[in-house]
């Protein structure tokens, strides 16, 4: 579907928020993901996928916000389009969160860095139905703490908390937000299931300890990918049950338990 | 006007030429609410393999310069399973089946044609001798026109069925390797597969991908698939030749059929338009009526030799 770019807002030196709008009426779950020709023509030549941060109706069509970090060519070249210009988008695609929590059951939603977007996503899908979440946010600074307000309203909204933590300390707990998490939970935060999105080393590590608490985890992966349709093969991941499982399609969210072992070592 | 798109690769008549690509399409029905299969010329299945394979550990794509190189390693469900799940809806749709077929020896081609064989609904077989990823099997056949010749053998002796194969641009000669193909009994010809090739990265001082070696595709590689299936089309005329290589338009076919291909097959333009090869359909269609061309079939080997 054709988009326009109706807003960009930078975030910090490195990472800005798109607001994109269509015609086409369209819903999304949060996780799923879109994916983006970032400029016409064939530079850069492959689409990028990005992880819908928001999808909701407009007029007669619809508003979706992207979550970008300036970091090759793809991303260079949605910094440099200018306000109204227009590219093609496919989404929404793959396998959202479940978002389902049993009676009275609490969520917690853990996001590392740029891994933002589902949980953002999930986060005011959650407020708008009432349904109780903590959400734990870390980064490397203060300043690469994205759209802080905008989640403290959203955990606002049920009753929440907000965890931020920085590796410098500079906001928030010190340390990665897995070891705030931690310390949640050793004080006898008790959560239904946990949503995730970040770096590895942060997935690998929420994925020990939820399996040491019995904590169900459903985890995003972000892989490289050429078509965002599952007909590549590009975007694998190790399975467990010995599959080698498209990020596109059947995930790109999967629960840690359909995940191989040895993805995290 | 009214255009007939329709043309013959052999005895195999198709509503239009153009094909989806094997490895980028699924096994023909993972996009049918963005390309229905049935509204294409054909659809050349992922490469089938005697058992599941599970293919090469990721990363397995890099982007390049109007391309991108690829090292799956040929990951698929197996013949067993393609028969058995996806088959049947293909054949409700009608779709024009091509299986792609892969082995890591002659006897596993042969057990892939066997067991296709049992089936309805298959239209035509395509051998991959090309493929650059994996270490047995595939391209050591295409590249050496005695092996080619055998191998191509056995598997006409398996099938009446049209038998196509697939031939490596990464071959020391390639028109030897076609005529080892017309041999053994191929009844046509697909050309080009992906390009042997490698991306580095300067930082890290290391290839990019795990095994270095990969496929390169794309528009990239447009000028080489031309120049060959040129090149095989002069050397042997009668031979129906299948167009591969960096096809993203109408007019990219159209280049590919006056070259001398009687049909084309649409890949990584998939990737980055899951509708491609149904609107390269309808662009050709369009050319044709701009052109006054009346019939697709009149543009085969059409090209003006200087």
């Amino acid at each position: 579907m054709r988009v326009r770019l109706a807003a960009r807002r930078e975030l910090s030196p490195s990472c800005f928020l798109l607001e994109l709008v269509t015609d086409t009426p369209f819903e999304a779950q949060p996780g799923q993901f879109g994916m983006l020709a970032c400029r016409a023509g064939r530079d850069p030549f492959l689409r990028r996928p990005f992880s819908l941060a928001a999808v909701g109706a407009r007029g007669e069509g619809t508003v979706c916000e992207l979550l970008v970090k300036e970091v090759g060519r793809g991303s260079r070249a949605l910094r440099e389009l200018a306000v109204g210009g227009e590219l093609q988008l496919l989404a929404p695609l793959g396998r959202g969160f479940d978002l389902a929590t049993p009676e009275g059951g609490r969520l917690a939603l853990v996001a590392g860095g740029i891994g933002l977007p589902p949980l953002l996503f999930a986060a005011e899908r959650l407020a708008a139905a009432g349904q109780p979440f903590d959400l734990f946010l870390g980064a490397a600074t203060a300043a690469e703490l994205l759209l802080v307000e905008r989640c403290q309203r959203a955990v606002g909204a049920v009753g929440g908390e907000l965890v931020l933590a920085t590796d410098d300390g500079s906001r928030g707990e010190r340390g990665v937000i897995t070891e705030a998490l931690a310390r949640r939970w050793a004080s006898g935060a008790a959560y239904a299931t946990a949503l995730a999105c970040g770096p590895t080393p942060m997935l690998a590590a929420l994925t020990q300890l939820a399996r040491s608490w019995g904590l169900e985890l459903q985890l995003s992966l972000e892989e490289p990918m050429a078509c965002g349709v599952g007909v590549c093969l590009g975007c694998v991941v190790d399975g467990a049950d010995g599959r080698r499982v498209t990020t596109c399609k059947e995930g790109p969210v999967f629960r840690a338990s359909e995940l191989a072992a040895r993805w995290w070592q | 006007m009214s255009v007939d798109l329709s043309v013959a690769v052999g005895t195999l008549r198709l509503a239009n030429p153009v094909l989806s690509a094997s490895g980028t399409f699924g096994y023909g029905l993972d996009l049918v609410d963005l390309c229905p299969p049935e509204a294409l010329g054909g659809v050349v299945t992922k490469g089938l393999s005697p058992l599941p394979r599970a293919g090469n550990p990721p990363p397995r794509i890099v982007e390049t310069a109007a391309g991108m190189i690829n090292a799956i390693g040929l990951q698929n469900v197996g013949v067993d399973a393609f028969c058995r799940e996806s088959l049947p809806q293909l054949r409700q749709r009608r779709v024009v089946v091509v299986v792609n077929v892969f082995g890591e020896t002659m006897d596993a081609y042969v057990q892939v044609l066997r067991r296709c064989e049992e089936e309805e609904g298959i239209a035509a077989y395509e051998l991959n001798v090309s493929c650059p990823n994996v270490s047995a099997g595939g391209m050591e056949f295409g590249h050496e026109p005695q092996q080619l010749e055998r191998l191509t053998a056995r598997c006409r002796e398996a099938t009446e069925k049209p038998l196509w194969v697939k031939l490596s641009p990464n071959a020391p000669d390639l028109v030897a390797t076609a005529r080892a193909a017309v041999a053994g009994g191929a009844d046509a010809l697909s050309l080009i597969n992906t390009v042997r090739a490698v991306a580095i990265d300067a930082e890290r001082r290391r290839p990019v991908l795990p095994r270095a070696f990969g496929g390169l595709s794309g528009p990239a590689i447009k000028p080489i698939a031309l120049r060959m299936v040129l090149e095989v089309h002069r050397a042997l005329p009668e031979v129906p030749l299948v167009g591969i290589g960096g096809i993203e338009t109408g007019r990219d076919a159209v280049e590919f059929l006056l070259a001398g291909a009687s049909a084309v097959q649409v890949g990584t333009a998939t990737f980055r338009d899951p509708a491609a090869p149904l609107r390269i359909v309808r662009e050709l269609e369009a050319f044709c009526a701009a052109q006054g061309v009346g019939a697709v079939q009149e543009l085969v080997g059409a090209l003006a030799w200087p």
